[in-house]
């Protein structure tokens, strides 16, 4: 077990789920009740990671920020480097993510009934207040699949992550990256046991997602505490 | 000024031009079908719906919610209006007691929440959460919630504030077909429960349905609405024996409405001509009392009320003579064209002598037809008395 990676990995699912969840939560809360004509572009180019190979993406983020660009120069100049290093994988997992975080946070949202809204107004609760205390415990449970959603697939994630953070110990190898690693070497023990590490967390996350649908008997106590 | 005042006029996105008022204690009911706007009113009353081009006004209490000439428009958090949606609208990740406690203000305590359910019966269920109640009971948490909004605060504020607190901002109760969604039984309990809450609730109650009935039974005054106008108003009884246009008539349900020709006769009576159609010649006239509001030889719309028109058997003499009451009632030999039973009542079809297509509904007694011994194809004779006879303008559009 290449524990290094394993540890990269998880710095790597923590820190995004984190940078992720305000952002995704303000942009799912916003396209679920908009009636702005714009929203399928927004939600189109949100769901466009989903789509496209990595490869595509780290390409892109490789042009926009790599030494070559001005951007990259610049930043270089004020001693942020971006490419291979842990910051510049966190940036571009934000990105790929933003699906995973949006798409169930979003459906939560949409699917709390505007009566309800138009009831707690009508009982003289301020906009904000209606979202702490009647949208915000019903979407719940959303939060938290869009989370576990985003925490298996940055753990799973490979072909951005070698593109964008190359291959450094301890700063990019990642357990997918690892084992790809060990394949190449042929360290098919190692692989065996990184392999199964990542099977079992995704399918933990997975279930968590099921279990805390709205309809599961988990999420409705969630829901009802 | 007590009580609500509404006056809106909008052209989109629906035509709306509403106008009536709802005194304090009163219940007037906004009936119309699905569609004409009724709900729409409602939810402008709340604040939930404003046209970007509306004009006009909503004042509860001579306050102003909503004042176009003045650029008034108070949002629905400080318009102190107690909704009862149609399905509810309940939280529910939050017991019946938060529900309603939520909704209360300043001078509410969670006793007097708790007093208030038990009020509707729902004492040892406040605990619950909607999915754990049934129908009835979760419309009666949802009328606690509203009512909390408008009801004065149980506790004393401020002795000093008397008069000016925001307890004391003026209410509105709201009721958007709160009866629909729940059985017959359960409806008629919470009628009586609606009937005995206005004993002791004093705010305007404005209640929307499409049950004419159910307006009928509940309401102080009617409100008639249909394609975003109020058309009419006016106590239950009073609108539903005299509407003021052939679409009223259509809309309270009264079944045969004719197209005809009022003429002035001698002094106090009239004569209505059933119709002007070429097809019904010779003219057929019956015998109305003038009431001095309509032009000699106007074409109007004319109800015939069922309830007050007598049933003969075919070549009976009138009665007319014994009792006296009707003793200028107008006979009309008709034919039985189709009698649908249902149960005690049969709902008949007749077709007069000399008015081709001009097709009478009566609902009749099962009894009466066969004391009358007559069924579909058979013959019968009508004798209308002029109150029977109810004499509209037509419309001027269409």
């Amino acid at each position: 077990m290449d524990w290094s990676a394993l540890h990269v990995s998880l710095t790597l699912a923590v820190l995004t789920t984190l940078a992720l969840l305000p952002v995704g939560l303000a942009l799912a809360r916003w396209l679920a009740v908009t009636g702005w004509a714009g929203r399928p572009v927004v939600e189109a180019l949100l769901l466009l990671p989903l789509l496209l190979p990595p490869t595509v993406i780290g390409f892109y983020f490789l042009v926009a920020f790599g030494q070559g660009s001005a951007v990259g120069a610049w930043l270089a100049a004020s001693g942020i480097r971006l490419v291979f290093t842990l910051e510049g994988l966190l940036w571009v997992s934000v990105l790929v993510n933003l699906p995973f975080m949006v798409q169930p946070i979003q459906r939560a949202f949409a699917a709390v009934p505007n009566s309800l809204r138009e009831a707690a107004w009508v009982s003289g609760l301020s906009t904000w207040q209606t979202f702490w205390r009647i949208e915000l415990p019903l979407a719940w449970p959303g939060l938290l699949a869009g989370m576990a959603l985003t925490v298996a697939h940055t753990l799973g994630e490979f072909g951005v992550v070698l593109m964008v953070g190359g291959n450094i110990e301890g700063e990019t190898r990642t357990l997918s990256v690892s084992l790809y690693d060990k394949v190449q070497g042929m360290d098919l023990q190692s692989a065996h046991v990184m392999a199964l590490a990542l099977v079992g967390v995704s399918l933990l996350a997975l279930s968590l997602v099921l279990a805390f649908d709205r309809v599961g008997p988990l999420g409705r106590a969630l829901q009802e505490r | 000024m007590t009580g609500l005042q509404v006056q809106l006029r909008s052209a989109s996105p629906i035509r709306l031009e509403a106008e009536f008022d709802c005194g304090a204690g009163e219940l007037v009911a906004l009936v119309g079908p699905s569609g004409s706007g009724k709900t729409s009113m409602l939810r402008a009353i709340a604040g939930l719906w404003t046209p970007a081009d509306v004009q006009g006004h909503i004042r509860v209490a001579g306050q102003a919610w909503l004042d176009t000439a003045a650029g008034v428009q108070l949002s629905p958090q400080a318009r102190r209006a107690g909704l009862v949606f149609q399905h509810y609208a309940l939280f529910p990740h939050m017991s019946a007691h938060a529900n309603v406690a939520l909704a209360a203000g300043a001078g509410w305590s969670a006793d007097d929440v708790q007093a208030l359910l038990a009020r509707l019966g729902l004492a040892t269920l406040s605990a619950r959460r909607p999915s754990q109640l049934s129908g009835g009971q979760q419309q009666r948490v949802a009328l606690a919630r509203a009512l909390v909004r408008v009801m004065p605060a149980p506790t004393a504020s401020r002795p000093d504030s008397a008069g000016s607190g925001p307890q004391d901002v003026p209410g509105v109760l709201l009721l958007d077909e709160p009866f629909s969604a729940v059985d017959a039984p359960t409806r008629q309990t919470l009628y009586r429960e609606l009937a005995a809450l206005r004993q002791t609730v004093s705010v305007p109650m404005v209640l929307v349905t499409h049950d004419l009935a159910e307006a009928r039974r509940l309401a102080d005054r009617v409100v008639i609405v249909d394609a975003g106008q109020t058309l009419q108003t006016g106590e239950p009884a009073r609108v539903f024996a005299s509407p003021r246009n052939a679409r009223v008539a259509e809309l309270v349900g009264i079944q045969n409405h004719f197209e005809g020709r009022f003429f002035k006769d001698q002094p106090g009576w009239g004569r209505l001509r059933w119709t002007d159609l070429p097809t019904c010649a010779p003219a057929i006239d019956l015998r109305v009392i003038d009431k001095n509001k309509i032009e000699d030889g106007t074409p109007v719309t004319w109800v015939l009320n069922g309830e007050q028109v007598d049933v003969l058997a075919d070549g009976q003499a009138a009665p007319a003579s014994d009792d006296g009451a009707n003793p200028q009632g107008t006979r009309l030999r008709c034919r039985l064209v189709e009698v649908l039973s249902l149960g005690e009542i049969s709902l008949c079809t007749l077709s007069p002598v000399g008015l081709p297509g001009q097709a009478i509904t009566l609902n009749l007694t099962t009894r009466l037809l066969r004391r009358l011994n007559v069924e579909a194809g058979g013959w019968v004779q009508l004798l209308i008395a002029p109150a029977a006879l109810h004499i509209m303008p037509v419309r001027a559009s269409s």
